[in-house]
C-alpha cells in the first residue's frame, strides 16, 4: 500500500526524476493529446503545424537571399541553411511557451490532484520535437533543391533534438513560475524570446559578424544547437568538439537548474493557482 | 443508529493529520506584475505578512468514517482538501495518508474538447493515478454506465455539458479509492443521472473508504458524516459530532 507522509520531505533530485519516469504512461497520454490536438487527425493539420516555420523560412529567403548566400563557405547553401535554423527555434519557441503554458494553465487539475506537473512541460516539449521530425521531411526536400545531399551523420540529430528538449523544458519549467507568479511576465518573456532570436545566427551567416559581435553570438548556447544540427544534417556548418560540449552541457545545466527551482518553487506558486 | 448511514468504522486510520499549519508569505499589496515588484521593491516598500490559510489543524479519519469540513468562505476548507490530496506540503505538521486517494475534482477538469470520450477516458483515468492498461480495459463499462457507449469515439466538444459531467462522474467513481475527498456532494445532468450518481456516491462513502467532505450542505453534513470539524480562519473551532458543530455553526452565521 502506498502512504504519503509529509514530513519525509525534500527528497533528492534523483528520486524526484524517478517519480517523473514513473509517470510515464500518463506522460505518453499527455504527448499523444497534444499531437491529436495539434494535428486535429488530418493530413492538412499536420502540414498546418509546419505553415509557420515554412512561411517564415520562404519570406527571409526572399528578402536575404542575395545578401548572405555568397558570405557561406563554398559547398554551404543559404535556403537550407535557414530552414534548418527556423525549424529548430521553432521547436525551441514552441516547446518553451507551450511547456510553461501547460503547467501555467493546469490548474483545475495540478490544484487537486497529485500528479507531477513537471510531466506536463515535458509532455509539451516531446510533443514539439516530434513536431520538428516532421519538418525534417522539407527540409531534406530543400537539401535536394540545394544540390546537397543528407550526410551520413545525419542520426545524429536525435541527440540534438534530446539536448533541445532537455534545454526547453527546463526552461519551460522556470517560465512556468514567472507565469504564474507575476501576470506581465507574459509580455516580458515575448521581448527577451525575440531579442534571443536575433543574437541567434538563424539566418545570418556567422561570418558576416563583426570579430566583437561573433564572440557574443557563439557565448548564445543556442548557437551550438543550430550550429551542431546544420553540421549533422547536410553539412551546412562546421561544428568542432567545442559546440557538442557547449550543447551537451547547456542542456543538462538548465534542466537541471530548472528541474530543482521548480521543484522548490512549486510548494509556493501552487498556493497562488 | 450509528451516523453514516450505519457504516462499520474500523480503527485503521487512513488519514491523520497532526497540528498542519500552512503559511503563506503575501504581499500587503497584493504585487502581482513584474514592473509592479520592482517599483515597490526599489522605493523599499514590499511588505511582506504571514499569512495562516491553516492554523494547526488535528483530525484522522478511519476506514469506513466520513469526517465533514464546514466554514465560511476562505476558512481554510480548499487548502485543506489540498493539503491530505498531498498537492501541498504543510509549512508544519504532518500529513499521513494511507493508500490510494482519490479527489472528485470539478467535473471535466482534466479533460480535452478535441478528444474524443474514449481518449478523455483514459487521460482523466491517468490524471488520478490509475495505470493505462487499467484504464484501457475499463473504457467500454465507463462509456456505458455513462450511458454514453455510442458517443466514444466522437471529440468531446460535440458533447453536451450533461454528457461531459456524466463521462466525467463515471470515470471518477470508476475505482474505489481508500480515500475519497469531495468538495460538494456533486448533482450531475438530468434527473435520472443525478439519482444514479448520488447512489454511487454514497455507495463509495459506504464501501469502506474513508471520505474527507467538503460541503455547504449542511443537512448533508448532518446525515452523512460519523464527525465535522468547523473551521474558522485556518483553525479548528469545534470537532466532533455533526450535529453539535453545525449547531455552533450556524448560531455563528446567524449571530
Amino acid at each position: 500500500m502506498q502512504v504519503y507522509d509529509s514530513s519525509v520531505r525534500q527528497t533528492p533530485v534523483i528520486s524526484q526524476l524517478k517519480a517523473i519516469y514513473e509517470s510515464r504512461g500518463l506522460l505518453r497520454l499527455l504527448v499523444a493529446r497534444d499531437l491529436t490536438v495539434r494535428y486535429k487527425r488530418s493530413v492538412i493539420g499536420i502540414w498546418w503545424s509546419l505553415l509557420n516555420p515554412l512561411f517564415t523560412t520562404a519570406v527571409m529567403f526572399y528578402v536575404f537571399n542575395t545578401v548572405f548566400k555568397s558570405r557561406l563557405p563554398s559547398g554551404q547553401a543559404f535556403l537550407p541553411y535557414l530552414l534548418s535554423g527556423v525549424l529548430l527555434m521553432t521547436l525551441f519557441n514552441q516547446g518553451l511557451t507551450m511547456g510553461a503554458d501547460s503547467v501555467a494553465s493546469g490548474a483545475g487539475v495540478l490544484t487537486k490532484v497529485y500528479v507531477r506537473p513537471e510531466i506536463f512541460a515535458l509532455s509539451s516539449t516531446i510533443s514539439s520535437a516530434i513536431n520538428f521530425f516532421i519538418g525534417l521531411i522539407p527540409l531534406t526536400a530543400v537539401l535536394l533543391i540545394s544540390g546537397q545531399t543528407p550526410t551520413m551523420k545525419f542520426p545524429l540529430v536525435i541527440v540534438v533534438v534530446g539536448c533541445m528538449t532537455l534545454f526547453a523544458t527546463g526552461f519551460a519549467l522556470l517560465l512556468s513560475i514567472a507565469y504564474i507568479n507575476f501576470d506581465d511576465s507574459r509580455s516580458l518573456i515575448t521581448i527577451f524570446l525575440m531579442a534571443l532570436q536575433y543574437m541567434t545566427p538563424v539566418f545570418y551567416p556567422i561570418s558576416v559578424l563583426g570579430p566583437h559581435t561573433k564572440r557574443v553570438i557563439l557565448l548564445n548556447p543556442l548557437t551550438s544547437y543550430l550550429q551542431v544540427f546544420r553540421d549533422v544534417f547536410g553539412g551546412n556548418a562546421v561544428a568542432t568538439f567545442h559546440e557538442w560540449l557547449m550543447m551537451g552541457g547547456s542542456a543538462i545545466a538548465l534542466f537541471l537548474i530548472g528541474f530543482i527551482v521548480f521543484m522548490r518553487q512549486w510548494p509556493k506558486v501552487v498556493a497562488k493557482l | 443508529m450509528a451516523k453514516g448511514g450505519g457504516k462499520t468504522v474500523s480503527s485503521e486510520k487512513i488519514v491523520e493529520v497532526t497540528n498542519v499549519k500552512m503559511a503563506y508569505r503575501r504581499t500587503r499589496h497584493r504585487v502581482s506584475s513584474l514592473k509592479q515588484t520592482a517599483i515597490e521593491t526599489i522605493k523599499r516598500r514590499m511588505e511582506y505578512e504571514q499569512f495562516f490559510a491553516l492554523n494547526g489543524v488535528s483530525f484522522d479519519i478511519a476506514r469506513g468514517e466520513t469526517v465533514s469540513i464546514i466554514g465560511r468562505n476562505g476558512a481554510g476548507k480548499s487548502t485543506l482538501l489540498k493539503v491530505v490530496a498531498r498537492v501541498l506540503p504543510p509549512t508544519s505538521g504532518r500529513v499521513i495518508v494511507r493508500g490510494k486517494v482519490a479527489p472528485m475534482i470539478e467535473l471535466g477538469a482534466g479533460f480535452n474538447p478535441e478528444l474524443t470520450g474514449a481518449e478523455n477516458i483514459m487521460l482523466y483515468g491517468a490524471l488520478l493515478g490509475r495505470s493505462v492498461q487499467q484504464m484501457k480495459s475499463r473504457i467500454e463499462a465507463i462509456g456505458e454506465w455513462a450511458g454514453l457507449t455510442a458517443h466514444l469515439d466522437v471529440p468531446i466538444r460535440a458533447y453536451s455539458s450533461g454528457m461531459v459531467a456524466r463521462l466525467a462522474f463515471a470515470t471518477a467513481t470508476d475505482e474505489t479509492p481508500d480515500l475519497l475527498l469531495i468538495d460538494e456532494i456533486l448533482s450531475v445532468g438530468d434527473e435520472d443521472f443525478r439519482e444514479k450518481s448520488a447512489a454511487r456516491t454514497f455507495e463509495m462513502m459506504n464501501s469502506g473508504c474513508a471520505v474527507l467532505l467538503v460541503s455547504h450542505d449542511l443537512e448533508a453534513v448532518k446525515s452523512l458524516s460519523t464527525r465535522a470539524i468547523y473551521l474558522e480562519n485556518g483553525a479548528p473551532k469545534v470537532f466532533g459530532s455533526p450535529d453539535e458543530v453545525v449547531q455552533v455553526y450556524l448560531a455563528d452565521v446567524h449571530h
